[in-house]
């Protein structure tokens, strides 16, 4: 009996293989609009730009990194293809949320064996591991591995490699994380 | 033909639209699939649900059949379309990174984003995370500017590494990708029934 | 497991097995006949050897000599910082980026026009712009330059200053190649390959 509804209630997702057919043909229409794929990491990292451009511009120029990112014709590093990506990302997943029922109160997701809090700390150490990777890797993994991967580059391929690679060689150690 | 926007044949604001609606889809894809959640991702480690490997590897292999097809039939110009750039070691590094914050925080971008939509606080905390990531990597540049920059082999492809045709690379991971699909169907087979929850909202 | 399941991944591995079973792919972009032809009866495609020893001369930097004859024939002979292309592998991938060059007049040439006609054809059906053939070839270049014939008594006085300038030229080259050895003046091609087309930039 509470298997039966256990399979009613469980979550509405899609079939991963539909959804990966979807999100493949999403990244070719990319590519053969935009000539490019995919991304995420970006606008994060553009925002960093932004907001240090204008809390310390003169930091901002002498620091070679920021420098790559702001524009030389004075427009804002914000007015960029992956910004507007990024907020239809969060849209598109509003909308998807809204139609199976996952949009609700703000919560924090945890596996029962650990606190909420912890969760919140795992979460922010390893948003900063992904933000200093991604640059390093020239990407995160949809704009590195996925896209980088499809369009056949040796680099996404080893940032794709690496990265599955490493997360099963310490998947043992955090593991008190997830089960 | 294509690409469009390279080609200019799109031009103008235009692309900020398409860029919005392809975000949309984007965001609609990876939240449908079950990634806004931290748990559904981080058991492809665990073995208790791999939809990440499943939706990411068939992803992949459509996109790299397809673009070889549109290549093929001259609707895409290949040398116009972005192949990111390879450097050895920094790369190698931060999969490396990136593998560790992974399995560690249980998004990757992208999903984080989506997880964010829904109201997943934790979702939030990865983003803040990644923000800070980057503010740290880029304050501290100076320090490792040569080897950000070490190991550069060009805009090179797979199969011009292991001087192969790029169609024999994508036939082998197609091969490689349905292997795993039934290799890992079979294993979370096995590890689900020691489990009585392994799909999350 | 499901047997839809089976029936995709069979899909998948003949799409991606036709791939490699396709024959070599043959579509160049080519231009319409009807500009083909038009151009074909334009004398502009034809430059004299006269123009091509002043160029040559002059040292003129938008110079591409391109030798359309066989690779034995081009190390017998050939002119100085000309790039050696046999017709027969004009298409090949190998000498793709030697055509197109922004900003340079390619000159085909051979022993007479034949060759490079055909070339000149060739490499119009693709689309590749400032495209010249050298008059005569060779041998036209040999009785104008190299041995030039003095005018008669009664021509012009242009045609005088021309056979001036031929033995001028005349001097030039023979002198050259017989200072300099041919090797050298081979090895001194200085022609920039044209630059890959640039993709769009930066993902993440």
């Amino acid at each position: 009996m509470k298997n039966n509804s256990n399979i009613t209630k469980g979550p509405r997702y899609i079939n991963p293989y539909f959804g990966g057919v979807l999100l493949g043909l999403l990244l070719l229409a990319t590519f053969y609009i935009a000539g490019r794929g995919l991304s995420a990491s970006g606008a994060a990292k553009l925002s960093v730009v932004t907001v240090v451009d204008k809390i310390a511009p003169a930091h901002a120029e002498g620091n070679a990194y920021y420098d790559k990112f702001i524009p030389t014709d004075g427009s804002s590093p914000l007015f960029n293809w992956l910004i507007f990506g990024a907020i239809g990302t969060f849209f598109g997943g509003m909308l998807s949320g809204g139609i199976y029922g996952r949009l609700k109160k703000l919560r924090i997701e945890h596996s029962p064996n650990i606190t909420g809090k912890t969760r919140m700390i795992a979460a922010v150490v390893g948003g900063m591991l992904f933000g200093i990777g991604s640059q390093f890797g020239r990407g995160c993994s949809s704009g590195a591995a996925l896209s980088g991967t499809a369009a056949l580059s040796f680099g996404g391929l080893l940032v794709m490699a690496f990265m599955f690679g490493i997360g099963y060689v310490f998947a043992y150690f955090f593991r008190k994380l997830w089960i | 033909m294509g690409p469009l926007i390279p080609q200019g044949i799109i031009t103008g604001q235009w692309d900020f639209v398409i860029a919005l609606l392809i975000g949309t889809a984007f965001g609609f894809i990876l939240e449908s699939s079950g990634f806004s959640s931290s748990r559904n991702i981080a058991g492809v480690f665990y073995g208790y649900n791999f939809v990440v490997l499943r939706v990411f590897f068939t992803a992949m292999i459509v996109a790299m059949v397809g673009l070889l097809y549109f290549n093929y039939l001259g609707w895409i110009e290949m040398d116009m379309v972005f192949v990111l750039p390879t450097y050895l070691a920094p790369m190698i590094l931060g999969g490396f990174i990136m593998g560790l914050g992974f399995v560690i925080g249980g998004f990757c971008p992208g999903t984080s984003y989506t997880a964010c939509a829904i109201g997943k606080l934790d979702g939030f905390a990865f983003l803040g995370g990644f923000i800070i990531g980057v503010f740290i990597f880029a304050e501290a540049f100076p320090l490792f500017e040569n080897f950000y920059y070490s190991g550069y082999m060009g805009n090179i492809t797979i199969g011009e590494v292991f001087s192969i045709s790029n169609e024999l690379v994508t036939f082998i991971f197609v091969i490689v990708a349905i292997v795993a699909f039934y290799v890992t169907w079979l294993i979370e087979k096995k590890v689900r029934k020691n489990r009585t929850e392994s799909k999350f909202e | 497991m499901n047997k839809n399941y089976l029936f995709l991944a069979i899909l998948m591995i003949i799409l991606a097995g036709g791939l490699l079973i396709l024959p070599e792919r043959t579509n160049y972009t080519q231009i319409n006949p009807e500009d083909l032809l038009w151009d074909i009866i334009q004398p502009s495609r034809y430059v004299t050897t006269d123009q091509v020893a002043k160029m040559l001369i002059e040292q003129d930097p938008t110079l591409e000599l391109i030798d359309v004859r066989c690779a034995k024939e081009y190390n017998k002979f050939a002119l100085p910082n000309a790039i050696n292309i046999p017709l027969d592998s004009i298409l090949s991938p190998n000498y793709s980026d030697y055509l197109g060059i922004e900003d340079m007049n390619a000159v085909f040439y051979c022993n007479d026009d034949i060759l490079a006609d055909q070339a000149w054809v060739i490499a119009k059906r693709m689309d590749i712009s400032r495209i010249y053939i050298m008059k005569g070839g060779l041998n036209c270049w040999i009785k104008t330059i190299i041995q030039p014939t003095p005018p008669p008594e009664t021509a012009s006085g242009d045609e005088f200053d021309q056979y001036d300038f031929r033995k001028g030229a005349s001097m030039y080259f023979t002198g050259a190649s017989i200072s300099a050895p041919k090797s050298d003046s081979k090895s001194q091609v200085t022609i920039k390959r044209k630059k890959k087309t640039t993709a769009t930039a930066g993902g993440c």
